[in-house]
């Protein structure tokens, strides 16, 4: 405290002084680390690699990412630092990485919201086909419809006769419009045939205090999101929507199986970075991420999450990309979603 | 007696020497973030995550809730001595912690809300232990008819929030509600008043708005000031910090209504302490025989929001622990840390894991105690922060704004939305336009519509909904009575009875 006064009893050259020695600081900074980045790509990674996660901390994303990150730090020696820019569906954090060079130091994840976003906004500020280049996936994930355990759907063809019987009268809750669950809803309802409402929460943990106290009648999201309320038995999961029966619930038929012709949703998170980093660089993260796909202890944490770990060539990445984007862009056409 | 079994086995597990160090680790941190302006638990919770990796799930879970719990008794700190919230939720207790600190009281008014954080969160710890589970189903059985009324009655409540002009108050409020319109449509996903902004698209950060009124505000209006009370160390005693035979007469009862009002907030999901800290202080004024003296350092003013801010933050557990529904962004965060560890709340984790639950439990009340050593020795640390001139305490509060802002959301844009609204505040005091109203009318609205349209999605669009669910109803209720006692005939009516009772009690 003494100090300070000191400084006030007008030392002006001493304010002076630190303000010369902190622009010559922040005039230091850049120049060591604009020498790293020009480095040559069989040196990479030579410092630390920041992975821009669209979403709060907490998340599906965010624990698979961070649970790699720290595998991919082992591989490669430099630290990965999962650094959260949640919201605007992904636009803050594409933004973020649009202001870094496209050296391999700056990564972002991207999920199948990202398909989805390209086609329902006018304006999305950015483009993930042409701006930025894939690594590969690391979590695929399907969703799932739940209904309370103690009400009256046992099976989702059960759900799906009342909803027949009795049109516009069942509620359907997933969260935010326009996200994956509520698409996947939309999607549901147009290929299985039924006039059902579409009651949108802000959380997953709302939809379940929903589907407690017996407000709507199924709920569509992740199992993951809903791992806990299956645990505790305060969840029944009718179906899944992958192509295939999740194997965290091997007993839980597909919608499919359980009579909607041709339903399939299945979700991904992927590791991206900007269009133009070398590709040796991108050779080198993708290996890392099959190995970190392959390792049995991320296989099995990510199972407990219920989802699974499973690597892409940067290739195969882009064709799903491209796919679901198609069938994404059907929906909301066909849906009749308005452009944002 | 299965209660004070299970209840023992936490105490066990929670003193064990690596808990207790976390426990410590947390709430001192907590404390530190809590007294810098903007720096919130949000932002140091999910900072601190990827620690918790490396821990037991049992230390990880006790330090990051230290931290949160730890963060509210911090967060009064600077608004009592320098006008400058710690956190949105003490926003409400500059109106009174600051003309206190003005008066030479500010020991005083740190020590009270010291008492009061302890007092409102060992309610809520006592209502987890003895009815937890009970409590979380009363609490997620409130459907959105039941929020939208109960929403109501925290709106009309607050017109009353701020002295001065009742019209000025109101447009306040009106305000607010504009502000909170701001950001995508939760029903239809539309974006609305954003003007192609992508940064406001989910709306304007609470933490920008709250720092902007409030904090940047007061420091501009300190600038304008030519002459600034010296506040001698020398004067600070231990004496000085003690409060009188009135005061503690005035603190316990606004402390009790505020650990109540605090608990039934908190343990609602989705709803928060700045609702919490805003609906206390509103009831006090309404229940005093004196709210003139509200604004120019009253005790109730202080203690109630305290006690009501540490009594939601610690309700909130008895949502996310017995059923795994976090009620809140800080909740989520800490949910996620234990769903890494693969563990899911829950009644099967009640069940099957009664150390790790009433551990953490146990933890909380040792965490308060931790927090009530550490923070009455500091409060004559923290009133030393008073003597240090204006032209170096400011500008390094303000630094402390903007990275507390940026922390939320490493969003640049919120730093420099904060610095606006502190314009549009400093405007505001200048003509005599108070700020809080406009938080909560900004907190409240979006909660309000929201739950407006999906109570009548599920009703089919049907009105009735609001008055045949009883909790919606009694809710209802109290708004109507709130507005009548507003009307002054119907308010002397109310005198006259309360009255004609108190002579017929002491007729008896």
């Amino acid at each position: 405290m003494k100090k300070i006064v000191a400084g006030e009893n007008g030392s002006p050259s001493r304010i002076r002084r630190m303000l010369l020695g902190a622009a010559a600081i922040a005039a230091l900074v850049p120049a060591m680390f604009g020498g790293v980045a020009g480095a040559q790509a069989q040196d990479y990674p030579t410092k630390p690699i920041r992975i821009i996660v669209p979403f709060g901390p907490g998340g599906l994303a965010d624990i698979t990412m961070r649970l790699a990150g720290e595998k991919l730090s082992g591989i490669l020696g430099q630290q990965f630092v999962v650094e959260n820019h949640p919201g605007a569906g992904g636009v803050a954090a594409a933004n973020e990485l649009l202001k870094s060079d496209p050296d391999g130091y700056d990564l972002i994840v991207m999920s199948n919201g990202t398909t989805i976003a390209t086609s329902l906004f006018k304006n999305l500020g950015y483009d993930p086909q042409t701006q930025f280049t894939p690594i590969s996936t690391l979590a695929w994930f399907d969703l799932g419809v739940f209904s309370n355990p103690e009400g009256e759907y046992k099976t989702l063809e059960d759900f799906i006769s009342k909803a027949k019987a009795e049109p516009g009268y069942l509620n359907v809750a997933t969260v935010n419009p326009g996200s994956s669950q509520n698409l996947a809803a939309e999607y549901f309802r147009k290929v299985a045939g039924i006039d059902v409402n579409i009651v949108t929460y802000r959380t997953s943990p709302d939809i379940l205090a929903a589907l407690i106290r017996g407000e709507v009648d199924v709920a569509i999201e992740s199992p993951t999101a809903f791992s806990g309320a299956l645990e505790n038995n305060q969840a029944k999961l009718l179906a899944v929507t992958g192509s295939q029966r999740n194997p965290t619930y091997p007993d839980v038929p597909t919608a499919q199986e359980a009579g909607v012709e041709g339903y399939e949703v299945v979700g991904w998170n992927a590791l991206y970075t900007l269009a133009g980093t070398p590709d040796d660089i991108i050779k080198k993260l993708n290996d890392a991420m099959f190995e970190v796909a392959g390792m049995p202890e991320i296989q099995k944490r990510f199972m407990e999450l219920g989802t699974s770990a499973r690597a892409l060539t940067p290739d195969e990445m882009a064709a799903q990309f491209e796919k679901d984007r198609a069938r994404w862009a059907e929906v909301i056409e066909s849906a009749g979603i308005e452009k944002r | 007696m299965e209660t004070i079994h299970n209840l023992g086995l936490g105490f066990e597990a929670a003193l064990s020497a690596e808990n207790l160090l976390f426990c410590l680790l947390g709430v001192s941190l907590g404390t530190f973030v809590g007294v810098l302006p903007g720096i919130g638990a949000l932002a140091t919770i999910s900072m601190c995550l990827p620690l918790t990796f490396y821990l037991d799930p049992v230390p990880g879970m006790i330090m990051l809730a230290g931290i949160f719990y730890g963060a509210q008794y911090g967060s009064s700190t600077a608004s009592i001595l320098l006008n400058l919230p710690g956190s949105a939720p003490a926003a409400i207790t500059c109106l009174d912690g600051y003309p206190m600190a003005q008066q030479g009281r500010a020991g005083v008014a740190l020590f009270l809300t010291t008492i009061a954080s302890f007092v409102g969160g060992s309610f809520s710890i006592m209502l987890m232990i003895g009815f937890a589970p009970v409590l979380a189903d009363f609490a997620i059985s409130f459907s959105s008819a039941d929020y939208f009324s109960i929403m109501v009655l925290a709106l009309v409540a607050a017109s009353t929030l701020s002295n001065g002009s009742f019209i000025k108050g109101i447009a306040m409020v009106a305000a607010g509600l504009v502000l909170g319109l701001v950001g995508t449509d939760i029903s239809s996903g539309v974006p609305r008043y954003t003007f192609g902004i992508i940064d406001i698209s989910d709306g304007i950060s609470l933490v920008a708005v709250a720092m902007g009124l409030f904090g940047v505000a007061e420091i501009l209006n300190n600038l304008m000031q030519d002459e600034h009370a010296v506040v001698d160390a020398r004067s600070i005693t231990f004496k000085s910090l003690v409060p009188t035979r009135q005061d503690m007469r005035e603190f316990w009862p606004a402390a009790g209504r505020g650990s109540v009002i605090g608990a039934i907030v908190g343990m609602l999901p989705g709803t928060g302490p700045t609702i919490a800290t805003f609906m206390s202080y509103s009831a006090e004024k309404r229940l005093s025989r004196n709210p003139g003296k509200f604004g120019k350092g009253a005790i109730e003013g202080i203690s109630s929001p305290e006690a009501a801010n540490n009594s939601s933050v610690q309700a909130a557990f008895i949502p996310t622990l017995t059923l795994g529904i976090p009620g809140d962004a800080i909740m989520a965060v800490i949910l996620g840390g234990m769903l890494i560890h693969g563990i899911a709340p829950g009644p099967q984790l009640i069940a099957n894991d009664p150390v790790l639950f009433w551990g953490v439990i146990a933890s909380f009340w040792i965490g308060n105690v931790f927090l009530l050593i550490l923070n009455i020795p500091l409060i004559g640390i923290w009133v030393r922060l008073l003597t240090v001139p204006y032209h170096l305490l400011y500008p390094g509060m303000l630094f402390f704004i903007c990275i507390g802002v940026y922390s939320v959301n490493n969003s640049t844009f919120d730093v420099m939305l904060t610095l606006i609204f502190g314009l549009i505040g400093f405007g505001m005091m200048r003509f005599g336009f108070p700020a809080a109203p406009l938080l909560l009318g900004f907190v409240l609205g979006p909660l309000i519509e929201e739950n407006f349209r999906r109570a009548l999605v599920l009703s089919r669009g049907n009105l009735d909904v609001f008055v045949s669910r009883p909790v919606s109803a009694t809710f209802l209720g109290l708004t109507l009575l709130v507005l009548l006692a507003s009307i002054p005939q119907v308010r002397g009516l109310f005198g006259l009875i309360a009255k004609g009772r108190k002579g017929q009690a002491v007729n008896e």
